[in-house]
């Protein structure tokens, strides 16, 4: 198998962007001189989100959703194969690995969101508690997350974390993508600007 | 299906809510007279506190910082402008009624303004002089 460009440049942006806006976010929670910038951190893991759920549907091939996410049956395979050492290599993401992703999505779309009313002071103690829960449910899908990156590039013999940020990954040519849509970056900067920027007012 | 939810939502505030100013005062004062015995809350005291200068963080280098020098009004946070709700209870039914909202926040304020965690002494000043506050 080759090289082959996997990872256009919104999806490595973005998840580049999303651990530093959720790192950002942790290290601030409990500050209030730090307050602004964990508004910010937020607004940026929105709009990142948001992006990606578009991104999802109109993106290049490994981006896409149809492309990568599978059924419980197609989880629970490849959790199998994890166990006896040997899972089913995938170009894109893993099966295991959509989940998280799925997961991770829907949490910060809605730690965010909770933050917004946080912030906003809509919703009181309930909403405060709401958020304080799903960031830190966030937090442990991130750690399973970090921990099926490690195993899967040992196991698969393939450095995971470098592939997400040159965008190379071992694979056939004929599923390499086409172009990095680095174009497509710079729209993402613009919008996370303006949701980072919209979210802190 | 009703009585159910009904006596969940009583539980729900009850544990929410189980406190009063006087009693969380009470609370802390218990404790602070484990440390020195005699102990009695003060307005006083807790007035020159919530007006002493920690100079700990030079944003928010008092309490006043935030919550303006009149509890009985609302604040404006020193580093966002968004508005807080005043602090005196006769302002705002709902401080110093729950228990470990207080807690919380006291840990988080004191942290960063003060520089420390605050006694159970501070608490109940603090408490009492904002209990006066009219």
């Amino acid at each position: 198998m080759d090289k082959i460009r996997v990872w256009d440049w919104p999806v490595r942006l973005g998840h580049w962007l999303l651990v530093g806006a959720f790192t950002l976010a942790w290290l601030t929670g409990d500050s209030e001189e730090w307050r602004l910038v964990h508004a910010y951190a937020g607004g940026t893991l929105i709009g990142v989100v948001l992006f990606r759920l578009v991104w999802g549907l109109i993106g290049t091939h490994h981006a896409r959703f149809a492309s990568f996410v599978r059924g419980p049956a197609s989880v629970i395979n490849y959790l199998k194969g994890l166990r006896i050492g040997k899972p089913p290599h995938t170009t894109g993401h893993n099966p295991a690995g959509a989940w998280a992703i799925l997961s991770l999505l829907a949490l910060g779309l809605l730690s965010g969101a909770s933050g917004w009313l946080v912030y906003q002071d809509i919703g009181g103690d309930v909403v405060e508690e709401l958020h304080e829960g799903l960031s830190a449910a966030m937090l442990m899908v991130v750690g399973l997350h970090v921990a099926g990156v490690i195993v899967g590039s040992l196991l698969h013999r393939e450095n995971l974390v470098r592939a997400m940020l040159t965008g190379y990954k071992r694979g056939n040519p004929d599923e390499a993508i086409a172009t990095p849509r680095a174009w497509a970056a710079l729209t993402l900067i613009g919008w996370v600007a303006v949701c980072a920027w919209w979210f802190a007012r | 299906m009703k009585t159910t939810l009904a006596i969940l939502a009583c539980l729900f505030v009850a544990t929410a809510q189980a406190s009063t100013p006087a009693s969380l005062i009470h609370d802390y004062r218990s404790q602070a007279a484990k440390q020195s015995s005699g102990f009695q809350p003060s307005a006083q005291r807790g007035a020159t506190f919530f007006r002493q200068r920690f100079a700990n963080s030079s944003r928010m280098p008092a309490c006043t910082s935030c919550h303006s020098d009149k509890p009985m009004n609302s604040g404006s946070h020193a580093v966002t402008s968004k508005t807080i709700k005043p602090l005196a209870p006769a302002a705002n039914a709902d401080r110093f009624t729950d228990p470990e909202k207080v807690e919380k926040w006291f840990r988080r304020n004191c942290t960063e303004v003060v520089g420390r965690e605050c006694s159970s002494a501070e608490k109940a000043d603090f408490i009492a002089f904002l209990m006066e506050v009219r």
